[in-house]
């Protein structure tokens, strides 16, 4: 069709007016915005999420959980905001417990080998059961040791149920098992059977001793939740943290002020702290009566700081002003915490008698800011038997006593210290029947594997030691189905008990043992779920993930302070000539002492202080590497006294005392899944087998080690270095504030 | 480019982030919660090796002094989601850009792999997949269905937990502050990190933006981060 004028005139006044009206308009800026052409991903999730709240013990310490679960997989952990002990926040471990569930290298139903030494062969739980019912039926009691872990809750009702009906030998294990070193000066200072909580937030002053507190010591998620309000809690000012240790650990690294003192001399530097207050008069008076006997300072007059400085390697005025420190009315409530290597010495229990009584000094016990008492546990607790009954326990093995050994995840054959050969002496035990999930070196020397849940599949309650000052019981409730053939630990006992014919157990499964605790605390009708039937009750505490009662605390009530030790005790003299440097074993940030090894995110948990993963190294200082003339990645052979060595590479750390070699434990496992097995070195082995001269317990960190140079070298696998620090000139990536 | 102002009045929400180092004990609790909600591959050794490690965040470790006077300090680093990103003005196909809720965000499906935005970030905030992620088969049934699995080839970072903005934001809801975090926030055991709306000034995260300890990395840059660092704190040691 052809254009007239007047048709041109009007399609150019309607575009130009048109130009002019649209150009006015501001296009949204949400229009012009780049956006993906297909919808994400995210949005097209079909299916509902639901969320179980349950709990988990992970070695010493207790977390409340929720759990994500997703067309019934665990897809997610998180901290539960209720839990008291951990309030809605969570470590590394509690995480990893997803991959425990779906570890491809977990073993999925019962095993047994038909002759010693020959392949395992699947059976059915049935005949599983039975066999196990045969073993223990055909043996005199105390011929049957059940080893396991730390236990809490129901489930060490039951184990202790089964072990006292059947007669057989319960004891617990951990590779470190100096909680029991704190708990016996606990005992002997202030009564207590139960860990105290230390009230990390409220207190002022901080002095610590040895514990990693922050980083791997007992319940760091608890104990960080508390050091968050330290440092920056509102409505409050900024708390001070001195740290004492031989190791530059998580917690030094978090300290205002970090003094190295040698290893075992914790407890000289706390006595002269000691001395120093009293002697002053800034002491309580009370509590400085009773601990030196009513005879004041001059009782302590052996620990004056002139007189241990060159024991402990800190001068005797920065002694003093440690006293001063703590004892300064502006600090308190002041609270003093010690365990880890200082507690893992030949003279571990004076070590702790004299921190712990440091509290008593300041007027910190059970007081809020300072030690606070927990109430007796409602259920039974199986502790660490000391290195003094292991070795006999061992020998035992050997000389027959012991013909059967039960086993749920206390993997002896890797976490006793070489030079006692307990591979040895399990290979001598006629039958080893294991109940863990994971073939670790102990479960390998088994007969019979009876494989157990995970955390996220069983029944079962939880009392966090210590807890937050009040009864605590986590419920842990399965959030998934189990995912292979296994059976709860506890389910298999009370089975077997039950074909044994033994009474007085807790229930016929471990679901009715943990109702059975339940109806105990709903007919209590007190606490944080009150409801007027069980069934309500039930629902309400399992939906809560547990029950707690803030005004079920601890008797304040406490014997009279016992006189502190006037000399300090004797400990066998160190070759430091031919072992010049302390060994200082610590635990891994995700593995621990090994007993995560097999989870990945457990073993790609930069260490925070070398940033180093999947690997065990030694730490040396530049000057005494340099003496040693070796450098970064340098494989060296560390030899402790036993003459027993460790192959591993040099990391040069520039915080570590030049007397010191610290590694790592958590490695060098022969066996325990593919992300474990033929890595790294287990220091464990090259540890002296010393104990503390009172408990009985393993004294893991009274090693002496030299370290010479190897022709090889091996990469230390670490985060450092990967992406490099950028940095503008006169500017500064991390900036201090200064107070 | 759009300046925090612009981003502040187009939208409800502008996410931010302030990380008090005064807090941060370096525990790692951060990086793995990350890792386990955003299906990132596992890092094996020979990752760490070859420095192909991903970590969406990572801690950092800075020592000061020399024995025995000396410190180590400890800075989280992540996606810093910049309103002046250098890295979305460098990529030739679009595949990163702001959103309009402050994000910087990475399309997956739209990235080539040329890796400018990783050179280009001051942050090193950016990861690149040099191979295809495995897990064994059971440990697939932990993976998020919320979040994409990458692929070979592509860039990726930290999203601020982009899935559960969604999931919480879905549909123009109003959400209470503090109603969800980021997993490295709500893991974090010392409450270092604080995570929420900029726009609502009542949010903790608001709060703490105008602490007088708070500043941004390498803020001379003028990349205008959406994440604040509080100070640490020295006191006389």
């Amino acid at each position: 069709m052809p254009l007239t004028r007047r048709q041109f005139l009007k399609w150019a006044g309607v575009t130009s007016i048109g130009a002019v009206v649209f150009n006015g308009c501001r296009v949204p800026d949400h229009e012009i915005q780049v956006q993906s052409p297909v919808e994400m991903p995210e949005d097209l999730v079909t299916g509902r999420d639901n969320y179980y709240a349950t709990a988990a013990q992970l070695g010493m310490a207790s977390e409340g959980l929720l759990v994500r679960v997703m067309e019934g997989r665990a897809k997610k952990i998180e901290g539960n905001p209720d839990h008291p002990v951990n309030t809605g926040k969570h470590g590394i471990r509690a995480e990893a417990l997803l991959q425990a569930l779906y570890h491809p290298d977990r073993i999925k139903h019962p095993l047994i080998r038909i002759a010693k030494g020959g392949p395992f062969v699947e059976i059915g739980w049935d005949d599983g059961i039975r066999e196990l019912v045969r073993i223990l039926n055909g043996r005199d009691q105390g011929e049957v040791l059940l080893a396991t872990p730390l236990l809490r809750g129901r489930v060490a009702d039951v184990v202790k149920a089964f072990a006292d009906g059947s007669g057989v030998r319960l004891q617990g294990f951990d590779p470190l098992g100096c909680e029991s070193v704190v708990r016996e000066a606990l005992r002997q200072l202030y009564g207590q059977n139960t860990q105290p909580d230390f009230d990390i937030a409220h207190a002022s002053y901080i002095l610590n001793f040895g514990a990693d507190f922050l980083g791997t010591w007992v319940n760091p998620t608890h104990f960080s939740r508390g050091y968050g309000e330290f440092r920056q809690g509102a409505g409050r000012s900024r708390g001070r943290l001195v740290h004492v240790g031989a190791r530059y650990s998580t917690t030094a690294a978090a300290a205002d002020h970090w003094v190295y003192a040698t290893p075992g001399s914790e407890g000289l530097l706390a006595m002269a702290i000691a001395y120093t207050i009293i002697d002053e008069g800034t002491a309580d008076a009370d509590a400085a009566s009773a601990l030196t006997g009513g005879q004041g300072a001059r009782a302590l007059q052996a620990f004056a700081p002139d007189s241990v400085a060159w024991q402990t390697g800190v001068d005797a005025h920065v002694i003093t002003e440690l006293a001063h420190e703590l004892a300064d009315s502006h600090n308190r409530p002041a609270l003093v915490i010690g365990g880890g290597p200082s507690a893992a010495q030949e003279n571990g229990l004076f070590n702790m008698i004299a921190v712990y009584a440091l509290n008593a000094l300041v007027g910190s016990v059970n007081r809020p800011g300072g030690l606070v008492f927990n109430p007796e546990p409602v259920s039974g607790r199986i502790r660490t038997t000391s290195l003094r009954d292991w070795k006999q326990t061992l020998a035992d093995m050997r000389s027959g006593d012991i013909t059967a050994v039960l086993v749920r995840d206390a993997d002896l054959a890797y976490g006793l210290p070489g030079e006692l050969d307990a591979r040895g002496a399990l290979r001598s035990v006629e039958t080893i029947v294991s109940f863990s999930s994971f073939l670790d070196e102990t479960s390998e020397l088994a007969d019979l594997i009876l494989p157990c849940h995970t955390p996220l599949e069983e029944w079962g309650t939880d009392e966090p030691n210590p807890g937050p000052g009040y009864t605590t019981v986590g419920f842990q409730q399965p959030a998934v189905r189990p995912f292979h053939e296994t059976w709860s630990f506890g389910d298999v006992l009370l089975s077997a008990g039950s074909e044994l014919g033994l009474s007085d157990l807790p229930g016929a499964d471990m679901r009715e043992a943990v109702r059975s605790l339940a109806m105990e605390l709903h007919e209590r009708k007190r606490g944080s779920v009150v409801q007027p039937t069980f069934v309500e009750f039930w629902k309400r505490t399992l939906e809560r993930g547990g029950w707690w009662d803030i005004r079920a605390t601890a008797d304040g009530s406490r014997p009279e302070l016992p006189a502190l030790p006037s000399r300090p005790p004797n400990v066998s003299p160190a070759d430091s000539k031919r072992y010049p440097l302390h060994l200082v074993p610590f635990e891994g940030i995700g593995v621990g002492a090994g007993q995560y090894a097999h989870l990945p995110w457990a073993q790609s948990a930069p260490d925070p202080i070398t940033s180093a993963v999947w690997d065990t190294w030694v730490e040396l200082n530049p000057h005494t590497a340099d003496e040693l003339g070796l450098k970064n990645n340098d494989v060296v052979i560390v030899e402790s006294s036993t003459g027993r060595t460790i192959r591993v590479p040099v990391y040069i750390n520039p915080a570590t005392p030049p007397s010191v070699a610290a590694v790592p434990m958590g490695q060098g496992h022969r066996a325990f899944t593919s992300y474990a097995a033929r890595r790294g070195a287990n220091v464990l082995d090259i540890l002296e087998p010393a104990e503390d001269a009172e408990t009985g317990a393993f004294a893991w960190g009274a090693t002496r080690v030299r370290v010479s140079g190897t022709t090889r070298t091996r990469v230390v696998p670490k985060l450092e270095g990967i992406e490099p620090a950028r940095q503008l000139h006169g500017e500064e990536l991390i900036y201090v504030h200064k107070a | 480019m759009a300046t925090r102002t612009q981003v502040k009045n187009r939208a409800d929400h502008k996410w931010g982030m302030v990380i008090d180092l005064d807090r941060c004990t370096g525990c790692q609790a951060c990086v793995i919660a990350c890792q386990s909600e955003n299906n990132i591959p596992l890092n094996d050794q020979s990752a760490f090796l070859d420095g192909r490690a991903i970590e969406w965040i990572r801690v950092e470790r800075y020592w000061e002094g020399d024995y025995p006077d000396i410190k180590a300090r400890f800075l989280p680093v992540l996606c810093q989601h910049c309103d002046n990103a250098p890295c979305e003005s460098v990529c030739p196909v679009y595949a990163t850009y702001h959103n309009s809720e402050g994000l910087n965000v990475q399309v997956y499906n739209r990235c080539v792999g040329t890796r400018f935005c990783g050179n280009n970030c001051p942050y090193h905030a950016r990861l690149f997949n040099y191979w295809e992620p495995v897990w064994p088969e059971d440990l697939r049934n932990q993976l998020n269905p919320d979040v994409t699995v990458r692929t070979r080839g592509i860039m990726e970072k930290c999203t601020f937990c982009i899935q559960r903005i969604r999931r919480s934001t879905r549909g123009g809801k109003q959400v209470e502050d503090q109603a969800f975090n980021p997993a490295c926030v709500q893991a974090c055991p010392t409450d270092a990190m604080t995570f929420g709306n900029l726009n609502n000034p009542d949010s903790r995260v608001s709060q703490k933006w105008e602490d007088e300890r708070a500043y941004r990395v390498l803020e001379a840059l003028g990349t205008n981060p959406s994440v604040k660092y509080l100070k640490q704190v020295d006191a006389h040691a």
